[in-house]
């Protein structure tokens, strides 16, 4: 089990990736859900202090269908060389470790907590910045070749594709919401049927980020980083719930969506086709509230019985609001 | 007053505890003492206004005749899913904004779109 690694196991496995003397003196569970747990650890290395964060897959192996994390450690580092701000991965734990699946990465210094630099005075420079950095930091990831990421055992589908999964998904809760019958109905008539063309993030919002006063310092949560449409990542960004009701500023709650899709063009991105990016938009929309539709689910079934759980089934209305000012105004 | 408590007024003094349990507890603890009085909040509110009318009055204006909730959504639903209904279906759009704007007012009244919606 994950929760079960000891300091002194965990500090032999540091002494083996960097071929030096690591002490570990405590772990500390940072936050866990139902397929991975995070970790702060604290280790000094050659006798300074190493601050470092440990994420595992939470019963020890990957579960069925998620992106293990010695695989998510892989995509974080071709990231990272890349150019992309993300934490260096410094230990990977391998089977003869025993000590399950997971990584081990820097900790990086900043805000991570949303609302906090959406809205705080010392962010006001961050803020300015963060919409030409998240840009730049797509359109380098999206403009790396399929062969960079040769090895690694990740997923991928057309958007037509993706939309069926989730179809298929809402079907099987047998729950009956007219709203996303509406987005899934109206998606399935402007998504394209085309093939991947570049590794996307997946989850690139504010809640996902590392933020300093200076702007963007770290991209995190690789986990759901798959093959697709590049415009998916853009249209996730803007999505309304991670705006944490900034709603005037589209991109992230921070920025304004000309300025994202004119700093990705000239860090080398595609150009943003500005229909198809909307429509992208919308499949945000809905994806977030299936997300809430699936986290209830693991209350009402009784998987993970929980107070937090069992109220976020009660965001379901923000998403059904949300999707039908979509269709009334054109926009959100 | 009869010296009961009602039902609204009970479900208000556990929301109350909860807010000073909130202040004694940290971590994960703090955070659902505070998820648990956003619960009892919607559940005042409920109390106070169920939403259920105006989603019936709008499945009624759609689908053409009145009948239990449950059956005039799965209707509607089927109609969006076979195409017979969509987004250019005349008066359907704003009647299922009407219904989910009461929705809102109950789950979460403070969202950013309600405010917008209701001009708030």
């Amino acid at each position: 089990m994950a929760l079960d690694i000891k300091p002194d196991a965990l500090a032999a496995v540091l002494a083996r990736t960097t071929g030096t003397d690591v002490q570990v003196t405590r772990i500390d569970a940072l936050s866990g859900g139902a397929s991975s747990a995070t970790f702060a650890v604290k280790a000094s290395k050659d006798g300074a202090d190493w601050p470092l964060i440990m994420q595992c897959s939470a019963a020890g192996e990957p579960a069925p269908g998620a992106m293990a994390k010695r695989t998510q450690a892989r995509l974080q580092e071709v990231a990272r060389k890349a150019g992309l701000p993300v934490a260096e991965t410094v230990a990977i734990l391998e089977a003869e470790d025993g000590l399950g699946d997971g990584f081990v990465m820097t900790r990086i210094d900043g805000e991570s907590l949303a609302p906090r630099y959406l809205r705080l005075p010392e962010y006001a420079a961050a803020r300015e910045a963060m919409t030409a950095q998240c840009a730049t930091a797509l359109a380098r990831l999206h403009a790396l070749p399929r062969s960079a990421f040769d090895g690694l055992p990740l997923t991928g589908g057309s958007p037509q594709a993706l939309l069926a999964k989730s179809f298929a998904a809402y079907r099987n809760f047998g729950i009956e919401l007219p709203a996303y019958d509406l987005a899934f109905a109206w998606l399935k008539e402007r998504l394209p049927d085309t093939e991947p063309t570049a590794l996307v993030h997946g989850d690139f919002r504010s809640g996902n980020f590392i933020v300093g006063t200076d702007g963007l310092r770290a991209i995190l949560d690789w986990e759901l980083g798959h093959f697709g449409d590049p415009l998916e990542d853009m249209g996730w960004l803007c999505g309304n719930a991670w705006r944490f009701g900034n709603w005037q500023k589209p991109v992230g709650g921070f920025g304004e969506r000309e300025a994202l899709y004119a700093a990705y063009e000239a860090a080398g991105g595609a150009k943003v086709d500005r229909d198809a990016v909307h429509i992208w938009e919308v499949w945000g929309t809905l994806r977030w509230g299936m997300s809430c539709v699936m986290l209830v689910s693991d209350h009402l079934s009784g998987r993970v019985p929980s107070v937090e759980r069992a109220t976020i089934g009660r965001r379901i209305s923000e998403n059904e609001l949300d999707l039908l000012y979509l269709f009334k105004h054109g926009s959100i | 007053m009869s010296g009961t408590p009602s039902v609204s007024q009970l479900v208000d003094a556990v929301r109350l505890f909860l807010a000073e349990a909130e202040t004694e507890l940290s971590g994960r603890l703090a955070f659902h003492a505070k998820v648990a009085g956003n619960a009892l909040a919607i559940v005042t509110r409920e109390l106070a206004a169920s939403p259920e009318p105006a989603e019936r009055a709008a499945l009624t204006a759609l689908t053409g005749h009145d009948g239990p909730t449950a059956e005039l959504r799965h209707e509607l639903c089927e109609r969006l899913r076979d195409g017979r209904a969509n987004a250019q279906t005349p008066g359907l759009v704003d009647a299922l904004y009407a219904a989910a704007v009461a929705q809102v007012a109950v789950d979460n009244p403070r969202y950013a779109t309600f405010k917008r919606a209701t001009g708030a």
